[in-house]
């Protein structure tokens, strides 16, 4: 396989007006380098959406589990009144893969609100961070957001990271973060193996039950498509 | 059907199972009675291959094969089952789901056609009737804030469902309320067949009113200390370990 490193850049802007919904899903499966860490993609990618409208939607979903390094940071402006900004993402890192990705939510409208829920699942040496920044703005009266970011571990070599934002200039908002880092344990493992499924098949089976809140949000052929790709990126990694 | 011999097992540098012998034919069913901490759970999770605890000593026969080489999973495949006094927790991820994979998995070792999900769904919900079990409860993540007593429920279930050969039931009986442990109970019981035998771990006599054993064992201190019929479930619960324990300590220069 290619020694070098390739870059893909990319940029997409939405603009959602009065009442319009968008919804952008990504299944990103770049070539990843081999399992020393060398050649792959680097994803350095620019999305940006406004909900400009009343009553707008801009729904960011993705799943990344290509690329040597990812950067990707979807956002949303929530300017319209009532505007729903929402982030739904999992991203997985094996080998020597990194994924930084997040989300930013600036809220300026009145009663806006935001959705993030992200998943990273490290294994081999790969590591996952989420990045996001929450922005409450003085006149976004009655504003809400919640926030859960969830890391799961396979193994002992990967690491997950987690740094959310808060920025809040208005005493009516609401501002909610959960985090959790669960391991696969042994017991879950010992489990699923004393009914007869393979660890491969159990671990695939905890992976895809981890994600489930976010891959339900992917179209029906995208979340298939999804699942299939999780197994294939984390093979091999539990014996 | 199986065969354990002289078996000892540590987890760390403890050692916990300290030289057990049971046999255990086709069509019996058999309860292992002991206090906290004397190895029941060590033993049953020993048989079905838990990989934390390490066998030092012994052997263990399973359908004439040597049970202790194979691999949990294969274990599983091969008809050994594992109702857990602690089940686990698998979010996002249903019974329905769960069992799925692990029948399929079964049946493609026995080399049987795979269930596709209506065959499995009627397969499911006539086994729900056994522990009169609702069918939201199925469609829920495995055990994810479930009731003690609908994960109990949820155990003998899979039992039902994955029809195995030798089914070790760990405490299926804690944490149940009355009803519930009469029909509890009573599936098991009701899943009593000549070419299955039923390893009944247990603190209660009054489970043993539902499913009457052929033998009870006494486990102390990781070994079996004694062996009896049915009676001795009852004398026990009448008059406790502490007599047990005395034998034990009498008995014990002429053991080492
Ligand atoms: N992973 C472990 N690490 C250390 N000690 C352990 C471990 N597992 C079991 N033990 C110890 O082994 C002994 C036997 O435990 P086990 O769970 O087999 O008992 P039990 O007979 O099932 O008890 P109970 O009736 O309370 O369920 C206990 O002293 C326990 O603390
Ligand atoms: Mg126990």
């Amino acid at each position: 396989m290619r020694s070098s490193n390739q870059l893909h850049a990319a940029v997409v802007e939405l603009i959602a007006h009065d009442d319009a919904r968008i919804k952008y899903s990504t299944v990103q499966n770049w070539y990843p380098g081999d399992k020393e860490g060398t050649g792959g993609i680097y994803n350095f990618v620019t999305k940006r959406g406004k909900c400009l409208g009343k009553n707008s939607r801009i729904s960011w979903t993705q799943v990344e589990t290509g690329s040597a390094i990812t950067w990707k940071y979807p956002s949303c402006i929530l300017q319209g009144e009532n505007s729903v900004g929402e982030f739904y993402s999992v991203a997985v890192t094996n080998n020597y893969q990194q994924a930084d990705t997040g989300t930013k939510m600036i809220h300026m409208g009145k009663n806006t609100k935001s959705t993030i829920i992200s998943k990273g699942i490290s294994a081999g040496h790969g590591q996952n961070t989420y990045r996001g920044l929450v922005k409450i703005l003085k006149g976004a009266t009655g504003a809400r957001n919640y926030s859960q970011c969830d890391s799961l571990l396979l193994g002992e070599k990967c690491g997950a990271h987690t740094f959310p934002y808060l920025e809040v200039n208005n005493s009516s908002s609401q501002v909610e973060h959960e985090a959790s880092t669960p391991k696969i344990g042994e017991d879950q493992l010992f489990y699923c193996k004393q009914r007869g499924i393979s660890a491969e098949d159990a671990v695939n089976m905890i992976v895809n039950g981890f994600c489930k809140t976010v891959l339900r949000e992917l179209p029906m052929e995208f979340a298939v498509e999804a699942q299939k790709l999780l197994g294939v990126s984390l093979e091999g990694s539990v014996g | 059907m199986l065969e354990v011999r002289n078996l000892h097992a540590k987890v760390g540098n403890t050692e916990i199972l300290r030289g057990i012998d049971l046999t255990v034919n086709a069509g019996e069913v058999h309860a292992v009675m002991g206090p906290n901490g004397s190895g029941k759970s060590t033993l049953a999770h020993v048989l079905a291959g838990r990989e934390s605890y390490e066998v030092t000593a012994g052997e263990v026969i399973y359908e004439g094969k040597d049970l202790l080489k194979m691999p949990p999973e294969e274990r599983a495949r091969e008809g050994v089952f594992l109702a857990f006094q602690y089940p686990v927790e698998i979010p996002g991820v249903s019974t329905t789901y769960f069992l799925k994979a692990g029948v399929n998995a079964i049946r493609k070792h026995r080399g049987l056609e795979e269930f596709d999900a209506i065959d499995f769904l009627a397969l499911i919900k006539e086994k729900m009737k056994l522990v009169e079990m609702d069918q939201s409860l199925v469609n829920r993540p495995l055990n994810e804030g479930f009731s003690g007593g609908e994960k109990k429920r949820n155990e003998i279930l899979q039992m039902a469902v994955l029809d195995p050969k030798l089914a070790i039931l760990d405490e299926t009986d804690s944490g149940l309320d009355i009803d519930a442990l009469r029909i509890v109970a009573n599936g098991v019981d009701a899943l009593r067949s000549k070419d299955r035998a039923i390893l009944l771990i247990t603190h209660y006599q009054r489970l043993l009113n539902y499913i009457v054993p052929d033998y009870v064992h006494v486990m102390f201190d990781g070994r079996i200390v004694k062996s009896g019929g049915k009676a001795l479930a009852l004398e026990l619960e009448d008059k406790g370990y502490d007599w047990i324990k005395a034998e034990v300590e009498l008995a014990q220069p002429t053991i080492a």
